[in-house]
């Protein structure tokens, strides 16, 4: 007399198996998905933080004078803006120990239509300490200019708007 | 054949076999929901909302400035330059139009004055 138990067990053995490696492989698969998903939400918050300081900064503390950030641009102010764009973006209310770096360039229209740009500053000590790997993000602002004389190159002399741009990354 | 085994072995690789299907099913579900997150995220990086609103405030604050042709010139220039999108700005006596466009999101805004 033939015994076919043993075929039955050997399929369920091959079931279970299967369905173990696969059920695995799902789950190990979720778990290296996460990454990507995350830098780029930290890229985020930072573009936010910096857009949202560079338009506090744009406002004006009266309603006839001039915004902050238009007042150091007028007056090619660098350590001034330095100053308060520093203080906006690391002003955190835990007073956590984040260092955060910045280099923020002029972009103007010169008279024959095309795109000249000039450095306008940046957070200070930089020759010799950027690793050429930082990880940084594009932060811009509209400045509208209605007085050019302290501005160093020769912009055109008249109502214009510049574009502000300011590259910063965490030390 | 005479019976020697009863079935409770059965029985318990039965509920063994339902409980690893739920388990399948649920693995799927995480995978699906990580790239939910994913793509969410993505489409609010994309999103220029800051450049919009940048490009409105400026608008806005030189609009009854002299020169205004120059500077709306200024604003369209450094926009296709510097942030690849297409800008114009034109008013009537009453009214002032914004169109914006940078490939992916296009926006327009018609203000009455």
């Amino acid at each position: 007399m033939v015994e076919n138990d043993a075929i039955l067990y050997t399929i369920e053995g091959i079931a279970a198996g299967i369905l173990v490696i696969t059920t695995a492989y799902l789950i190990i698969s979720t778990t290296t998905i996460y990454t990507p998903g995350d830098t780029h939400i930290s890229d985020m918050q930072m573009e936010q933080l910096g857009y949202d300081v560079l338009a506090v900064m744009d406002i004006p503390r009266t309603d006839v004078e001039n915004s902050p950030l238009e007042t150091y641009v007028q007056a090619d102010n660098t350590t001034g803006f330095r100053e308060d764009f520093l203080r906006l973006a690391t002003a955190n209310a835990q007073n956590w120990d984040e260092d955060i770096k910045f280099n923020a360039v002029i972009y103007y229209r010169k008279p024959d239509g095309t795109i000249d740009y000039y450095p306008f500053s940046d957070s200070g000590n930089m020759t010799g300490n950027l690793t050429g790997s930082e990880h940084l993000v594009k932060v811009t602002r509209r400045v509208f200019v209605t007085d050019t004389t302290n501005i160093s190159p020769p912009l055109q002399v008249r109502n214009q708007s510049v574009l502000l741009e300011v590259l910063m990354w965490r030390d | 054949m005479a019976r020697l085994m009863n079935e409770d072995g059965q029985w318990i690789i039965l509920m063994g076999f339902i409980i690893s299907i739920m388990i399948f099913f649920l693995a799927i579900i995480v995978n699906q929901s990580i790239l939910v997150g994913q793509t969410t995220a993505e489409s609010v990086l994309d999103f220029p909302k800051s450049d919009i609103q940048d490009l409105r405030s400026e608008v806005f604050e030189s609009a009854d400035s002299p020169e205004i042709s120059d500077i709306r010139e200024d604003i369209k220039a450094l926009s296709l330059s510097r942030k690849y999108a297409v800008v114009n700005i034109s008013n009537t006596t009453n009214s002032l139009t914004i169109d914006y466009n940078n490939g992916v999101t296009s926006y327009h805004e018609t203000i009455q004055l």
